[in-house]
């Protein structure tokens, strides 16, 4: 990877952030997080329970304010911004799927706020005619029939058909980033499966640089450029894609202990 | 016989009251219904825009100057509560009350003294209709064309793409910063906003009455809610016509209720206690509701 490429990635360094600081509760979710991903690169988080994983994607997002670390995206600095800002390279979606969307707004009006993500807001009106055409194109690959759905309320949807509205809406504009946090955590599985799906096509299609958080070792290992293991708030192993290629779920499950019981063993 | 000929003689003045008490009702629809945040400044904004529209007018201001500035003193107060609430995280019920308590000093400042009376001056309906003011019907036309043009007004800028983004920040802010909505910002505009409205419901009010209390608001944000949930109950808030529609519609027939509520001989001071005893009932029934459904038996 050359240095221009990169800069035109996102870097993220030193990461540090601790809740409650001085209390009894004080809690160290981020100890020193740092990697890069190049541009179009999909890496798979994995790691366990509490190990700073949605802590991290909340720090990059702006959700979360950082205690120290820099992250830089395309080239720009960004830990100073507020997640509304950051929106403008980033998009999201969440684990919980009440999070992604507007309930009370329709189908159609989520779409047009995300269309605009990241542009000047005015008095034109908020959603074209014309644009309803790329909508029924964005949403038809889903194969769920919401591109007839276009005027009904989202609080009308299930959990996997908001999960999916809210990736299209993720990902309508490419952003320089996506982040995904166990985003089919909550589905059942023939949900999951095709939440997988759309996001494989999407993120891949269209070398969207992706983040994934995922409690599947199936996957992880399935799917993506980079793997990251998370343990008590760093990043304790990070495999490119051809030591990637050679794991197993035992290997994994082998290398995250052996990872641990170093750890606690240095410690 | 004699209940029924009461009410009907009542039914003009109950409509004209009715329509000047829905500015305030929208003002306090939005931030109940729009943004998700109950929010009480309606209570201050509301004899806000009244004193400063009375105080304007007394010193012999236009009546359209008067009102818009009314109008911006109300976003000021509203834009306020606004801040008190996002930068301090005091809840937006407590910032309202402290908002609105302000307003009672200020209030009296504005006008110099606790009322202010505009019988010898012009106002919005001598101009229009005749020197005493009108008829209350003809005052319920005037009024209409007004509403009518607020709520066509409404529903274009919540079509809009900034009108788009602040109903998301109402349902989902979650969503909307992560869709690069500034919630901060937003929030304190769509209060400024219902803060305006209820100013000029307090601005027209004390023109239709030719006089500002510093005392006119008590209880008006109740009226608010009575009207929006009277509203939604016939119209339903399924549509963003609807919800706009609903405090108009409800803060008629919500008068209405008033009219019928006096000539059956309760006394005008009986009337915040029905209110309140309506909105409570309103509340209440969905959970009575549900209560009924978990034991059909009883
Ligand atoms: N807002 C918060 N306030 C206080 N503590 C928090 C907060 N968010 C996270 N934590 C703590 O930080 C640590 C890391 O949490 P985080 O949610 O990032 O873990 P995770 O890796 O996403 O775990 P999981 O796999 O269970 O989702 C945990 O100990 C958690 O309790
Ligand atoms: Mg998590």
């Amino acid at each position: 990877m050359t240095a221009a490429a990169k800069q035109a990635g996102v870097i993220v360094s030193g990461l540090q952030k601790t809740f409650f600081p001085g209390t009894v509760q004080e809690k160290r979710a981020l100890d020193g997080v740092s990697f890069s991903l190049a541009p179009g690169e999909f890496a798979i988080v994995i790691g366990s329970n509490g190990a700073g994983k949605s802590t991290m994607l909340n720090a990059i997002s702006g959700e979360v304010q950082v205690d120290e670390g820099t992250i830089s995206i395309a080239g720009k600095a960004i830990e100073q911004w507020p997640t509304h800002k950051r929106a403008g390279y980033i998009s999201r979606v969440f684990q919980d799927p009440m999070q992604g969307t507007a309930a009370s707004l329709t189908i159609e009006e989520n779409l047009a706020i995300s269309a605009r993500r990241g542009k000047r807001r005015s008095f034109r009106t908020g959603l074209h005619a014309a644009e309803r055409e790329e909508f029924r194109s964005a949403l038809e690959p889903l194969g769920l029939g919401l591109e007839n759905r276009l005027k009904d309320r989202v609080s009308l949807l299930s959990g996997g058909q908001r999960q999916s509205l809210t990736l299209i809406m993720a990902t309508l504009q490419a952003p320089q980033l996506l982040l995904l946090d166990e985003h089919t955590a909550a589905l059942d599985p023939r949900a999951a499966d095709m939440v997988i799906r759309s996001t494989l096509s999407a993120v891949e299609d269209r070398q969207i640089t992706t983040l994934m958080i995922t409690h599947n070792m199936e996957q992880a290992i399935a799917h993506g450029d980079r793997l990251l293991m998370m343990h008590e708030g760093r990043v304790v192993l990070d495999l490119a894609k051809d030591e990637k290629a050679k794991l197993t779920t035992a290997d994994l499950v082998t290398r995250f202990h052996d990872v641990v019981s170093d750890r606690m063993l240095l410690s | 016989m004699d209940i029924l000929s009461t009410y009907y003689n009542l039914i003009p003045v109950s409509l004209a009251q009715g329509a000047v008490y829905a500015f305030v009702a929208i003002g306090v629809m939005i931030p109940f219904r729009l943004l998700s945040l109950p929010d009480l400044t309606a209570e201050g904004s509301f004899p806000l825009g009244a004193a400063v529209a009375a105080a304007l007018l007394a010193n012999g201001m236009g009546i359209m100057p008067a009102m818009g500035l009314a109008l911006l003193a109300g976003a000021l107060a509203g834009a306020l509560t606004a801040v008190i609430h996002v930068f301090f995280k005091v809840t937006s019920l407590l910032a309202g009350i402290i908002v609105l308590t302000m307003m009672f000093s200020i209030n009296i400042r504005v006008m110099g003294k606790p009322n202010t009376a505009l019988f010898s001056h012009d106002t919005l309906f001598t101009i229009l209709l005749n020197a005493d003011g009108g008829a209350p019907i003809t005052q319920f036309a005037v009024l209409s064309v007004m509403l009518a043009a607020l709520c066509l007004l409404l529903y274009w800028f919540l079509h809009t793409e900034l009108g788009l983004a602040l109903r998301a920040v109402g349902s989902n802010q979650t969503m909307a910063r992560a869709q690069g909505l500034s919630t901060t910002l937003y929030i304190i505009a769509g209060l400024a906003g219902a803060g305006a409205l209820a100013a000029l419901g307090g601005s027209v009010m004390a023109q239709y009455q030719s006089y500002a209390d510093v005392n006119m608001g008590v209880g008006v944000l109740v009226i608010g809610l009575a009207a929006t949930i009277l509203g939604e109950a016939i119209l339903g808030g399924s549509t963003l016509a609807r919800q706009i529609l609903a405090p108009v519609v409800g803060s008629l027939l919500y008068f209405q209720f008033v009219a019928i509520a006096l000539s059956l001989g309760f006394k005008p001071s009986d009337l915040k206690l029905l209110t309140g005893l309506f909105v409570l009932f309103a509340l209440a029934l969905p959970m009575i509701r549900s209560k009924f459904k978990r034991n059909p038996s009883r």
